[in-house]
């Protein structure tokens, strides 16, 4: 037996039908299932709603309400390659709603526990400053032009899927993703000058 | 057109989003204009800055926290859910064994109503000549009644099907 059947044989293979079986199965209930179906999605949904809100106890509480709406209307997704689009604009959706409900804030000090990379100290210091300034900048921006943002330049979609995502065409998502960029270089531009 | 019209080409095509001939342009533009070059690098920086950051990953601990909530949350529905069915199947229990109990007096026949004069406050020895089937003609005849009659008072007992029922009427009774 080679190499490449052993790997085969050990990884978890997450097929299309693997995945169909495994909405199949939540939906009837099966609650293993559904938490199987949320650890393949967790990083997507907490991640996207961090960088939405800027706070990790808002994206966990922005996460909680998407997967239970994802609980609630599995029937209605026909596909598993369906779910990470439904997923995203239901982010999106929970996340403006919560930051219309909480007071916004700049709360640059209340950046994510970030997991230990065993980075040179000195290194680590710039990229956590970095990071505080990326933050404060994606704040300043309009709700949907950071939508479009970290759709597009964090999680890699395409124009077309984050137009889809924020029910927007593609020409007004590439009209905010241009001025979310300008903006997020002039901030990043004067946060150096100022700060260094 | 102007370098703020450039500005948000560049920004689109700083990341791929340009189309392939307008890239040429830009970029011909650029190699022309010496603040649209410090623009196009500042752009490519903040780009490279903002995908640094997003490569940090959040605390497994963080995601772990999120699926405890979910999975707690649809544990709890479904324990209401359950405590639901017992209720619900419960109440129909007790309302088929009611129903079941009720049922015979439901089928009993219509109530019926007999009148008869029991006594007479006033007279008790003039009770006997008393008739309930007058006092229609009585009241009618009340507004009509002479000042010197004299009113006589009787009380009348309804009785029914039901023993529980007893219905008392007082009524008054004036001349012959």
């Amino acid at each position: 037996m080679n190499v490449l059947a052993l790997l085969a044989m050990a990884a978890p293979v997450e097929s299309p039908d693997n995945g169909a079986r495994a909405i199949a199965a939540a939906n009837a209930g099966d609650l293993a299932a559904f938490e199987s179906l949320m650890r393949q999605n967790e990083r997507l949904v907490l991640v996207t709603a961090l960088r939405l809100l800027g706070k990790l106890e808002d994206a966990q509480d922005a996460s909680q309400e998407v997967f239970l709406r994802l609980y609630r209307n599995l029937g209605k997704i026909d596909a598993v390659e369906n779910v990470p689009g439904w997923l995203y604009r239901v982010t999106v959706n929970v996340c403006h709603d919560m930051a219309r409900r909480r007071p916004a804030s700049v709360a640059v000090d209340d950046m994510p526990e970030l997991a230990d990379t065993g980075a040179d100290p000195q290194q680590s210091a710039t990229q956590a400053e970095r990071r505080r300034a990326l933050a404060m900048s994606l704040r300043f921006l309009s709700e949907k032009e950071r939508a479009a943002m970290v759709l597009r330049d964090l999680e890699g979609l395409s124009t077309g899927e984050v137009a889809r995502a924020l029910g927007s065409s593609e020409a007004t998502v590439r009209s905010q993703i241009s001025k979310a960029r300008i903006k997020v270089r002039v901030f990043m531009e004067r946060y150096f000058r100022s700060h260094l | 057109m102007n370098c703020q019209e450039w500005e948000e080409r560049i920004a689109l095509y700083a990341a791929g989003d340009a189309a392939p001939r307008e890239g040429a342009e830009i970029e011909r533009h650029v190699a022309e204009c010496q603040g649209c070059q410090v623009f196009w690098s500042g752009m490519k920086q903040s780009l490279v800055w903002l995908r640094e950051a997003h490569r940090e990953e959040i605390a497994p601990a963080h995601y772990a926290v999120v699926r405890a909530r979910v999975m707690a949350e649809l544990e709890r529905g479904r324990a209401r859910w359950w405590r639901r069915v017992w209720v619900y199947g419960l109440a129909a229990v007790v309302l088929a064994a009611v129903m079941a109990v009720v049922r015979p007096h439901a089928a009993a026949p219509p109530v019926r109503t007999t009148q008869a004069v029991v006594a007479k406050p006033a007279d008790a020895g003039q009770g006997a000549g008393s008739r309930p089937g007058g006092l229609p003609h009585d009241r009618v005849g009340r507004r009509k009644r002479l000042p010197h009659a004299k009113a006589e008072t009787i009380l009348v007992k309804l009785e029914t099907d039901n023993p529980d029922v007893v219905i008392y009427w007082i009524a008054e009774r004036r001349g012959d």
